[in-house]
């Protein structure tokens, strides 16, 4: 059994008695259950790092059953004296599961699948909207993520227009490799490790300066997990919406008003982990106008997409709807007819329970191209 | 239970739940039951952070069963019933009582699956909830349209609408708009053998005795609320706060009690003994002060709000208060919650308790310096603090803690301690006109001292226990009652 560091040892004393954040916490709003909520799993880790028990089945499932999403820290109002991080602690854990050899099987699929395939769905690399671009060395770099180059590809199309319409010379990646994100947040921290050497090496092939990336776990990979590993990256890493900000500030990108009354899904790993807020709400404004309108929970409050629920109860996760009718129902309830989305999984999640209009960043401002 | 999980009968009956309410809403999994064992009760939370290297075990539940209506609620009882397993209804499991821990296993009936909000009826003022809802959901559905229950609690963001029913709970705001109790229209209830009624459609009526009353406050011992119609109140234009130091508890007191009885209607007056003005208000305001602090709160229309508040600052300044200003006042209401969040809370291994009680304003200061005095004269280890945070036309609620560094690392030892102060905190509060309890309910911890509270009444409630619930399956060993 892994060592506690000293701040994950300080969030399990914090997090274990507390239910003050559990009102926030997607998955224990999925499940109702007291082992999906903060408490819980800082109980059930404290039962194993400091009262001595083993990790049983049921406690490895509560782990992976958590969502990453930074809900909880955001809710807190110790956090300012604290830094109590439940993600945090939980990746620890889940490294130390994987560690004993006690991942489920679920999980282990994944891992086998990104390793091979470089998605979490065993799916044929050929499907993939990367499959048939052709690589060349560019200034620009788009990388798209798994969501997307999977199964949105609409939104690298959105983006591709763009690109294309502001005549910048850009490339993507034959066969878009996974960053390795997905593969560290389930536990597998020497195998994503690897995919990102081999990542950071595809990127610096292309001698791009400017690395865009659609996917939020992607760019949390690119921005956080790669400089904490010693891997350096040549090029300045935007996420779609920062680029697109830059397009419009330039003047290069023009963007006809809009009076449909538009609102925006923040994104947890965007939002929470790299306090991307504004950037993609001027863009919206940059066409709405005042008839950007905010949701009820929105910036640091702002209600998950699940943009990292790979498992729960030990299969699939299946029910990001639930997650998407909570955004949905908020954006009902101020009357809007556009919600923007900065995720696959967030579009996907949202649209599936809505009859508004429901579009990635790069879709709206497409749309919107003059 | 007498069944154990390797038997076939326990399979039966966990077919028999997963029938009711589905497969996915029945749990038997060792998390599950881990997580289920521990609520906000000192003694749940000590007992599995002294585990390590001890043969000490929690109380565990053998199934986990997740309601969607009363429905489902009472075909559950009527299961319990059939095979007499007990049941503990749990909410946000934020009792402080350990109200909700299934001491004598069997099924944990968690509510929060039952968190509709059915109606919002902005005529009569009220609104028809689950009650599994987490208090603060209700509170943001109703934000949006400028409404509030104004029942403002610390544990708003953990603890359901049932769970407050279910323990008499109060908020910041009760001294205006009163605590849960007041604000109960009606409810619908499943009684321990399962059949569901509703209480009558409004609570002021003169037909005979208030169904209601029987079931706040039961603690899960008499029944499960499933439904409750709240009143609410449109949020108000303007709401103002004005903190003072006084040179002394006595001195805070006659200032809250003079607050009450001018006919001020303030929302919100806290008053801080010395000793917690200098702990805990330093460590959370920030500000340091000898004497006792008071803030107090008006909320209304504008010049309304500033016509109180002009009286009440006059009040104070005839008492010699030292006007702190209205920043500081407004200071505390942004931090109210945040006295309950680690660092700032209590946490093991301190050893410590909420010794709420309320009493008249003629014994109230005496009930203070009662406890005070016995849980210093024979604790000394204990640091004890308080502050009277509600307020009532005849009287007054005291919020007293104590506090112990270090308490024994037995953990036998360690509950002989804790119960042995609240037992005599507690007889020493009766004895100068208190009672044991004030909002946080009586649950496991204060079990024992119910009969000695209620004295020969006791018989009347145990009475009413017998007829409601003939098999002892609803929350034995909660509220004075055995198994
Ligand atoms: C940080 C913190 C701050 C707090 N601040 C306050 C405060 O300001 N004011 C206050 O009043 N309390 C406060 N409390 C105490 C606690 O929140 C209350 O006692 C609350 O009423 C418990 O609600 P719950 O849903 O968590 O109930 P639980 O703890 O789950 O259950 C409490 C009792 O109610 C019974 N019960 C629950 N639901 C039902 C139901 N539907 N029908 C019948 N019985 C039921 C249970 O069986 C149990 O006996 C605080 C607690 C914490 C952790
Ligand atoms: S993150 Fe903060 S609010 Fe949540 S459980 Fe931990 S200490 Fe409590
Ligand atoms: S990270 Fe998200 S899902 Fe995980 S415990 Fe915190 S709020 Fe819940």
């Amino acid at each position: 059994m892994a060592t506690l560091t000293q701040n994950n040892l300080d969030t399990l004393k914090a997090c274990r008695y507390c239910p003050m954040c559990r009102q926030s916490c997607p998955s224990e709003f999925i499940s109702y259950r007291e082992s999906d909520a903060p408490r819980g799993r800082a109980i059930l880790l404290h039962s194993v790092y400091q009262g001595g028990k083993e990790f049983d089945s049921s406690t490895v499932q509560a782990i992976y059953n958590c969502f990453l999403c930074g809900a909880c820290k955001s809710w807190c109002s110790g956090q300012e004296l604290g830094g109590y991080d439940i993600p945090e602690l939980i990746k620890f854990a889940r490294r130390d599961i994987v560690s004993q050899g006690l991942a489920p099987q679920a999980v282990k699929q994944m891992k086998d699948s990104l390793v091979a395939n470089d998605n979490t769905a065993n799916q044929d690399k050929k499907s993939s909207y990367t499959a048939s671009v052709t690589e060349h060395t560019a200034e620009t770099l788009y990388l798209l993520g798994e969501g997307v180059n999977y199964t949105n590809p609409e939104i690298a199309e959105a983006f591709i227009r763009i690109l294309e319409n502001c005549q910048i010379y850009y490339t993507l990646l034959k066969d878009e490799p996974t960053s390795g994100k997905e593969l560290d947040l389930l536990g597998y921290r020497e195998e994503a490790r690897e995919k990102a050497k081999s990542m950071a090496g595809r990127i610096k092939a292309t001698g791009c300066k400017t690395i865009v990336v659609s996917d939020p776990l992607v760019y949390d990979a690119l921005k956080n997990d790669y400089p904490e590993w010693g891997i350096s990256l040549k090029g300045e890493v935007l996420h779609v919406s920062e680029y697109l900000l830059k397009l419009v500030c330039s003047g290069k990108l023009k963007l006809k008003p809009t009076s449909d009354k538009v609102t925006l899904a923040d994104s947890e790993f965007l939002g929470r982990n790299n306090g991307i807020y504004e950037a993609p709400r001027e863009v919206i404004r940059a066409s709405a106008g005042e008839h950007f309108a905010e949701m009820q929970w929105n910036h640091e409050y702002l209600q998950s997409a699940g943009e990292a629920a790979f498992t729960f109860d030990g299969i699939l996760f299946d029910r990001g709807k639930e997650l998407g009718r909570k955004i949905s129902q908020k954006a009902e309830d101020i009357g809007a007819e556009i919600i923007v989305t900065l995720s696959a999984t967030a579009k996907n999640n949202i649209s599936a329970t809505t009859g508004l209009k429901v579009m990635d960043i790069a879709e709206f401002a497409a749309i919107q191209m003059v | 239970m007498k069944f154990t999980q390797n038997s076939y009968m326990f399979d039966m009956i966990l077919f028999e739940l997963q029938d009711i309410a589905g497969k996915e809403h029945v749990s038997t999994r060792t998390s599950d039951k881990e997580v289920y064992s521990i609520d906000y009760f000192w003694i749940s939370e000590m007992w599995h952070d002294r585990q390590a290297g001890r043969d000490i075990i929690r109380p565990m539940a053998d199934f986990i069963v997740h309601p969607a209506n009363a429905e489902e609620v009472s075909k559950v009882l009527k299961v319990a019933n059939n095979y007499k397993i007990p049941v503990t209804t749990w909410g946000g499991g934020s009792g402080s009582q350990g109200g909700a821990l299934p001491v004598f296993g069997g099924i944990i009936l968690d509510t929060k699956r039952m968190d509709k909000i059915y109606k919002i009826d902005e005529k009569s003022m009220t609104v028809e909830v689950g009650t599994g809802i987490i208090h603060q959901t209700l509170e943001w559905e109703l934000e949006q349209k400028g409404l509030s229950t104004m029942h403002d609690p610390a544990s708003s963001r953990c603890a359901t609408v049932g769970g407050f029913i279910a323990h008499r709970g109060t908020g910041v705001l009760s001294t205006k708009y009163g605590k849960i109790e007041d604000m109960i229209v009606n409810m619908e209830v499943v009684l321990p053998t399962g059949e569901i009624i509703n209480t009558l459609p409004v609570p002021k009526t003169a037909c005979g005795p208030d169904l209601n009353q029987i079931f706040i406050g039961s603690e899960g011992t008499l029944g499960v609320v499933t439904k409750v119609t709240l009143t609410i109140h449109r949020l108000p234009e303007s709401r103002k706060f004005r903190a003072f130091i006084f040179k002394d508890l006595s001195t805070g007191l006659r200032v809250g009690q003079r607050l009450i009885s001018e006919n001020l209607q303030p929302s919100v007056i806290r008053l801080y003994s010395e000793n917690e003005t200098k702990e805990v208000i330093k460590k959370v305001l920030g500000i340091e002060k000898t004497g006792a602090y008071l803030v107090y709160g008006f909320d209304g229309k504008q010049e309304m709000v500033d016509l109180q508040m002009k009286y009440a600052k006059a009040i104070a300044d005839e008492e010699e208060g030292e006007d702190l200003g209205t920043d500081l006042g407004a200071e505390w209401w942004k931090n109210r919650y945040k006295f309950f969040f680690p660092p700032y809370m209590f946490h093991l291994p301190q050893c410590f308790g909420t010794l709420d009680t309320v009493a008249t304003f003629s014994n109230i200061e005496n009930v203070y310096n009662a406890m005070k005095d016995v849980v210093e004269t024979k604790y000394p280890m204990a640091r004890f603090i308080g502050h009277f945070s509600h307020w009532f036309p005849w009287g007054a609620m005291l919020y007293a803690r104590f506090i112990i560094e270090t308490p024994p690392e037995d953990p036998h030892e360690a509950l002989f301690l804790h119960n042995s102060i609240w037992n005599d905190a507690l007889r020493a509060a009766m004895k100068a006109g208190g009672v044991l309890n004030e909002h946080h309910g009586i649950g496991l911890k204060l079990s024992r001292l119910t009969p000695e509270l209620y004295g020969d009444a006791w018989k009347i409630v145990k009475k009413l226990k017998g007829a409601l619930d003939p098999n002892s399956i609803m929350n034995p060993g909660k509220l004075g009652f055995g198994v």
